[in-house]
C-alpha cells in the first residue's frame, strides 16, 4: 500500500509525524518555563513583595508571613560547591589514570564500576547518607553536630553522586585529546606525569571544564538525597559548615505540600522554583560559552 | 493469594482494556473523581461511587482503616486516599478536585476567607499533642512558660529548669506543620522565636521527630500522643499534667487540635452520599474503638471544645 | 657539571612522576573501594529482609510481615506507561532532528528545550507536573500525570541516545537506500532504524534504570501514599484496579522517601530492604541492556 502513495505525499507524513513529536516537546517546555514564571513572579506582581527583599532576605517564616531566600540560596550554593570541591580532584584523578596510565583496566574494570554509581537512585544515596553519613559526621564532631544532619553531610552525600557524572565526562574529555600531542610530548623526553599535567590537562582544559559545570548541575538540582540529611532548617542563615540548613529544592520538597495554592506562600515557594529553572539555563550557558571558547581556542 | 490469580488471558484483556482506557482518557477527563457505577436512582439501596480524599498525613493511617472497613461493608464503593499534607487537601478540595480534604488545622488558618465559604468543617476526631525529650533529660514535668521560654530560644540549659546542666537541642516541626500550629497556639500564645533563634532541625513527620529526639542527647520536640510509646524519648507532663486521653477530655491538657475532614456544600449529587456516609462512619460508635486504638481521641467523649482561635469551652 | 644537574633534575622528574603515578593509583583504588562499600554495605542491609519470604508478595499493610508488592507492581506500571508515552515521542523528535531538522532557527530552538529539559531539576518538572497535569488538565494526583512527569525527565535522554544511535548508522546504507529511490521516510523506516535497534533498545532500557529510580518528579504527580490495589478487581475506574491510569500510585522509590520522612516502628528493616530491592532492579536493567544490544546486533547482522 504505502509503495503505491505518492512519495511526496509519503514523505510529508514522515516529516509530519516527526516534526509533531519535536513541536510536542517543545510546547511542553514552553508551557513549563511559562507556568513556572507566572507562579514564581505572582510573588512580585500579585503579592507584591520586593524582588530584592526576597532575594536578600535572611529569614524564611511563612508563619509570620516573611520570605526572605537567602538562606536556601546560601545552603544551595554551599552544598554544590563544597561537593564539587570534594569530588573535582577525584573525579580528574581517576580520569587521569585510567586513560593514561591504565587504559585497559579503564575500559574493563573501572568503566562499569564507575557505572554502577550513576545507576543508585537518588533516595538510595539520600537513605545512605541519613543512616551512615549523619551519623559519621556526628561521631566525628560531636556536640557541635548534635543531629549530624547539616551543610557538610549534604555536600558528602552530594559529591559521591556527582563523582561518576565528573569522572565519566573527564574520561572522555582526557580520551579526545589527540595522540599526537602525547607522542610529540614524549619526543621531547617528558615524563608521563610531565605530559599529562603539560599537555593533555592543559588542551582537555575546556571539556573538563564542561564536565565539571555539568555535575554542578546535577548537585544544585538535586533533590530527595540532599532534603533528607540537610537538616531543614530554613528560618534564618546558616552559620557553619556543621548547621542543619536548607536548599531551594529541600524548601520546595518539604513546603509544597503545607501551601494552599493560590496562597503567598505558595508563590513564594515557585518563585524558588522559578530561580531553579534560570540557574539551570545559566548552567547551559556557561556550558556554550566554554564550548564557544574552547573552539576558538583550538582553531 | 486467590487475588492473583490472574490467567494470562485476562491480563491480556485487563491489558488491553486500560489501554483503551488510557487512550481515551489523555483527553483530559480524570477517571477518579465523581465517576458512580450504580444507578442514581436507587439512592436508598447500595450505596455506589467512588470519592477521593487527599490531604493531611498525621491522622491518614486512621482514614485508611476506616476506608478499608468502609469498602467491606459497602462492596460498590471506593475511596482513595492520597497524601499530600494539610494544604493541598485544603486547595484540593477547595477546588473541588477531590472530594474530601483532610487537615489539622482550622480551614480559616490557611485559606482565603470566600474559599473557606463553600466548605463544610467535618471534625472527625481529636489528637493531644505534647512534649517528649530524649530518655536521657532528668526532667519529667514543666510548665507551659517553661515550654514557651524554650521554643523562644531564651531557655537554652537543662539547669534552668531543674535538669542536669546541658545544652537544650530544639528539634522543630517543618513551617506549615499542623502538629507544629497547634503546638505553638497552645504554647506560645502568639509570640515568636526571634529571628536569631535556630533549631538544630526540623523535620518533615512525627515519626521523624521520634527518631531524632531518640537520638541527639538533651533534645527536646513535641510529638501526637500515638507517637510518645517509644523507645529513647519520653513525654513530659505540663503544669504537672499528664498527657492523657482523659486530661484532654476534661479540658485539663491544653494541647490538642480537631482532625478536620472538609467537604464541599454544594459537592455533586453523585457523589455526596458515599462522603456522607463515609464521614457518619468515622464519627460512627462502631469506629470509636478504633480511633482510641490508632492513639485518637473520639468527638463523642469530648466535654470541652475549641475555636478556631484556640478559646476552650465546656460543651454545654 | 651539566650532566650531574642534568641527572638530578632527571632524577626528579622521574620521582615526580612515580609519586604522581602513585597518588593516582591511591585514588582510583579508593573510588572503587567506596563504590564496592556502598553497594555491599546495602545489600548486606537489606538483603535478609528483601530475600524473606513474603516481602516481595505482600501489600504493604500485611500486620505480620509488611511487603512491597504494591509498590513494585506501581513502579513497573508506572515505568511502562511512562516508555508507552516517552519511546514514539523521543523516536519522532530524533528522527526529526537526524533526518529532516532544516538548519534554521526552528531547529535551535528545538534543541534548546530538549537540552533544557535534561538540565531541569528533577523537582521542578514534579512542581510543573503537579500544576499543569494534576490541576489544568484535570488528571488528579495519578499514574497518568506521574508518567507525564517522568517523560519530561526521560525524553532528553532517550534522544540523545536514539540520535546518537540513528547517527552511528554508516553513511553507505543511508546513501544506498536513497539511490535505489526511497524516500528519506522509507530510509527511516526501512534501513536507519532496523540498523539502529540494537543501540536504541539498549538506551531505552538503560533511560528505564533511570525512569524507575526517579522520585522526586512522582511525589506531587502521582502521589507519595501507598495505593492498595485488589488484583482481582475488574472495574477499570476503581482506585484499586491495578491498572487504572487515573489512581494515585506509590513507586519504590517514593515509598523509601516516605518511609524515611515518615519512620513508623519497624519502617528502618522495610526502607534496606526496598532500597536493596530497588539497586538490585536497576542494576539488572543495566545488565539486561547489554545483553540485549548484543543479542539483537548479533541477530540482526547474522540475517
Amino acid at each position: 500500500m504505502a509503495n503505491l502513495m505518492p512519495k511526496r505525499r509519503l514523505e510529508n507524513i514522515g516529516l509530519g509525524i516527526t516534526g509533531f513529536c519535536v513541536a510536542l516537546v517543545a510546547l511542553v517546555v514552553v508551557t513549563l518555563i511559562f507556568m513556572v514564571a507566572q507562579q514564581g513572579l505572582s510573588t512580585f506582581f500579585v503579592d507584591g513583595m520586593d524582588p530584592v527583599a526576597f532575594f536578600t532576605g535572611q529569614n524564611w517564616i511563612p508563619e509570620q508571613e516573611r520570605y526572605g531566600a537567602l538562606p536556601m540560596i546560601v545552603g544551595s550554593f554551599a552544598v554544590t560547591l563544597l561537593s564539587t570541591l570534594f569530588a573535582l580532584p577525584v573525579a580528574i584523578g581517576s580520569a587521569i589514570f585510567v586513560v593514561e596510565v591504565a587504559p585497559g583496566f579503564g575500559r574493563r574494570v573501572f568503566q562499569p564500576v564507575i557505572e554502577l554509581l550513576v545507576g543508585i537512585p537518588s533516595v538510595v544515596y539520600g537513605v545512605l547518607g541519613l543512616y551512615v553519613i549523619n551519623a559519621l559526621v556526628k561521631a566525628v564532631f560531636g556536640d557541635a553536630a548534635p543531629t549530624g544532619a547539616g551543610i557538610l553531610s549534604g555536600a558528602l552525600v552530594l559529591a559521591i553522586m556527582i563523582l561518576p557524572t565528573i569522572t565519566t565526562l573527564s574520561m572522555d574529555a582526557l580520551r579526545a585529546v589527540p595522540n599526537q600531542y602525547r607522542e610529540g610530548s614524549y619526543a621531547l623526553g617528558c615524563t608521563r606525569w610531565q605530559t599529562t599535567w603539560n599537555v593533555v590537562l592543559k588542551s582537555a582544559t575546556p571539556s573538563l571544564m564542561t564536565a565539571v559545570i555539568l555535575g554542578m548541575t546535577r548537585a544544585f538540582g538535586e533533590t530527595l538525597a540532599v532534603q533528607m540529611v540537610i537538616g531543614g532548617v530554613e528560618r534564618s542563615m546558616p552559620t557553619g559548615l556543621l548547621d542543619p540548613a536548607s536548599t531551594l529544592t529541600a524548601a520546595l520538597t518539604a513546603g509544597l505540600s503545607n501551601a494552599v495554592s493560590g496562597s503567598e506562600y505558595y508563590h513564594a515557594l515557585w518563585t524558588l522554583g522559578l530561580l531553579l529553572l534560570v540557574m539551570s539555563l545559566v548552567f547551559i550557558m556557561i556550558i556554550h560559552l566554554i564550548g564557544r571558547k574552547g573552539a576558538k581556542a583550538n582553531g | 493469594m486467590s487475588k492473583l490469580d490472574l490467567t494470562r488471558r485476562q491480563f491480556m484483556g485487563v491489558f488491553g482494556a486500560t489501554a483503551a482506557v488510557a487512550g481515551l482518557g489523555l483527553v483530559g477527563c480524570g477517571g477518579n473523581t465523581a465517576s458512580t457505577e450504580g444507578d442514581e436512582g436507587a439512592a436508598d439501596a447500595a450505596l455506589a461511587g467512588s470519592i477521593s480524599c487527599s490531604g493531611a498525613t498525621s491522622f491518614q493511617p486512621l482514614v485508611e482503616k476506616a476506608a478499608d472497613a468502609f469498602m467491606d461493608a459497602n462492596p460498590d464503593v471506593s475511596v482513595a486516599i492520597s497524601a499530600g499534607g494539610s494544604g493541598q487537601g485544603l486547595s484540593q478540595v477547595a477546588e473541588g478536585s477531590v472530594q474530601i480534604g483532610r487537615s489539622d488545622v482550622f480551614a480559616e488558618e490557611k485559606l482565603e476567607a470566600d474559599q473557606v465559604e463553600g466548605l463544610v468543617d467535618n471534625q472527625v476526631c481529636i489528637v493531644g499533642m505534647g512534649p517528649i525529650v530524649n530518655a536521657n533529660v532528668d526532667v519529667d514535668d514543666i510548665t507551659t512558660d517553661q515550654l514557651k521560654g524554650i521554643f523562644l530560644g531564651q531557655i537554652t540549659d537543662w539547669s534552668e529548669v531543674g535538669g542536669t546542666a546541658g545544652a537544650i537541642q530544639v528539634i522543630q516541626r517543618e513551617a506549615g506543620s499542623g502538629t507544629r500550629a497547634t503546638f505553638e497556639n497552645a504554647v506560645l500564645a502568639g509570640e515568636t522565636a526571634p529571628d536569631s533563634f535556630r533549631p538544630v532541625a526540623e523535620v518533615d513527620s512525627s515519626g521523624t521527630v521520634v527518631e531524632q529526639v531518640a537520638a541527639t542527647e538533651g533534645s527536646i520536640s513535641y510529638v501526637a500522643f500515638n507517637y510518645m510509646e517509644n523507645d529513647g524519648i519520653k513525654a513530659l507532663s505540663v503544669d504537672g499534667v499528664d498527657p492523657t486521653q482523659e486530661n484532654v477530655e476534661n479540658g485539663d491538657f491544653l494541647i490538642w487540635a480537631y482532625e478536620h475532614m472538609y467537604t464541599r456544600s454544594d459537592e455533586d449529587e453523585a457523589t455526596a452520599p458515599v462522603t456522607k456516609a463515609f464521614i457518619e462512619f468515622m464519627l460512627s460508635e462502631d469506629f470509636a474503638a478504633t480511633v482510641v486504638e490508632e492513639g485518637f481521641i473520639p468527638m463523642a467523649d469530648m466535654k470541652v471544645k475549641k475555636d478556631v482561635d484556640g478559646n476552650i469551652t465546656e460543651i454545654a | 657539571m651539566a650532566s650531574r644537574s642534568l641527572d638530578a633534575h632527571v632524577a626528579r622528574i622521574d620521582r615526580q612522576d612515580k609519586i604522581a603515578t602513585g597518588v593516582l593509583t591511591v585514588i582510583v583504588g579508593l573510588v572503587i573501594l567506596l563504590v564496592v562499600a556502598i553497594i555491599t554495605y546495602i545489600i548486606v542491609r537489606g538483603a535478609g529482609r528483601a530475600l524473606t519470604p513474603g516481602f516481595l508478595t505482600n501489600p504493604y499493610n500485611d500486620e505480620a510481615l509488611p511487603g512491597i508488592l504494591y509498590q513494585l507492581w506501581d513502579s513497573f506500571y508506572l515505568l511502562l506507561v511512562t516508555l508507552v508515552i516517552s519511546v514514539p515521542i523521543s523516536l519522532g523528535a530524533a528522527i526529526f532532528l537526524v533526518e529532516y531538522a532544516p538548519d534554521n532557527w526552528v531547529t535551535s530552538a528545538a534543541k534548546t528545550a530538549i537540552e533544557t529539559l535534561s538540565s531541569l531539576p528533577s523537582i521542578v518538572v514534579g512542581m510543573f507536573g503537579s500544576l499543569f497535569f494534576v490541576v489544568t488538565l484535570g488528571w488528579g494526583i495519578s499514574i497518568i500525570a506521574g508518567a507525564c512527569a517522568l517523560t519530561m525527565f526521560n525524553i532528553p535522554i532517550l534522544v540523545r541516545t536514539i540520535q546518537q544511535a540513528l547517527e552511528d548508522v554508516p553513511r553507505s546504507q543511508r546513501d544506498a537506500a536513497l539511490a535505489m529511490g526511497l524516500t528519506r521516510w522509507e530510509t527511516t523506516l526501512n534501513v536507519l532504524l532496523p540498523a539502529a535497534m540494537p543501540a536504541i533498545v539498549t538506551g531505552v532500557v538503560l533511560s528505564a534504570g533511570r525512569v524507575f529510580g526517579e522520585a522526586a518528579a512522582l511525589i506531587f504527580t502521582a502521589g507519595s501514599a501507598p495505593a492498595r490495589l485488589n488484583f482481582g478487581s475488574l472495574n477499570f475506574l476503581s482506585p484499586t484496579n491495578p491498572f487504572n491510569i487515573f489512581r494515585p500510585a506509590c513507586s519504590l522509590a517514593v515509598y523509601i522517601w516516605r518511609l524515611t520522612s515518615e519512620p513508623t516502628a519497624g519502617s528502618t528493616e522495610i526502607v534496606w530492604g526496598t532500597a536493596t530491592i530497588l539497586l538490585v532492579c536497576v542494576l539488572l536493567f543495566n545488565v539486561l541492556a547489554r545483553l540485549l544490544g548484543k543479542f539483537l546486533s548479533r541477530r540482526l547482522t547474522a540475517e
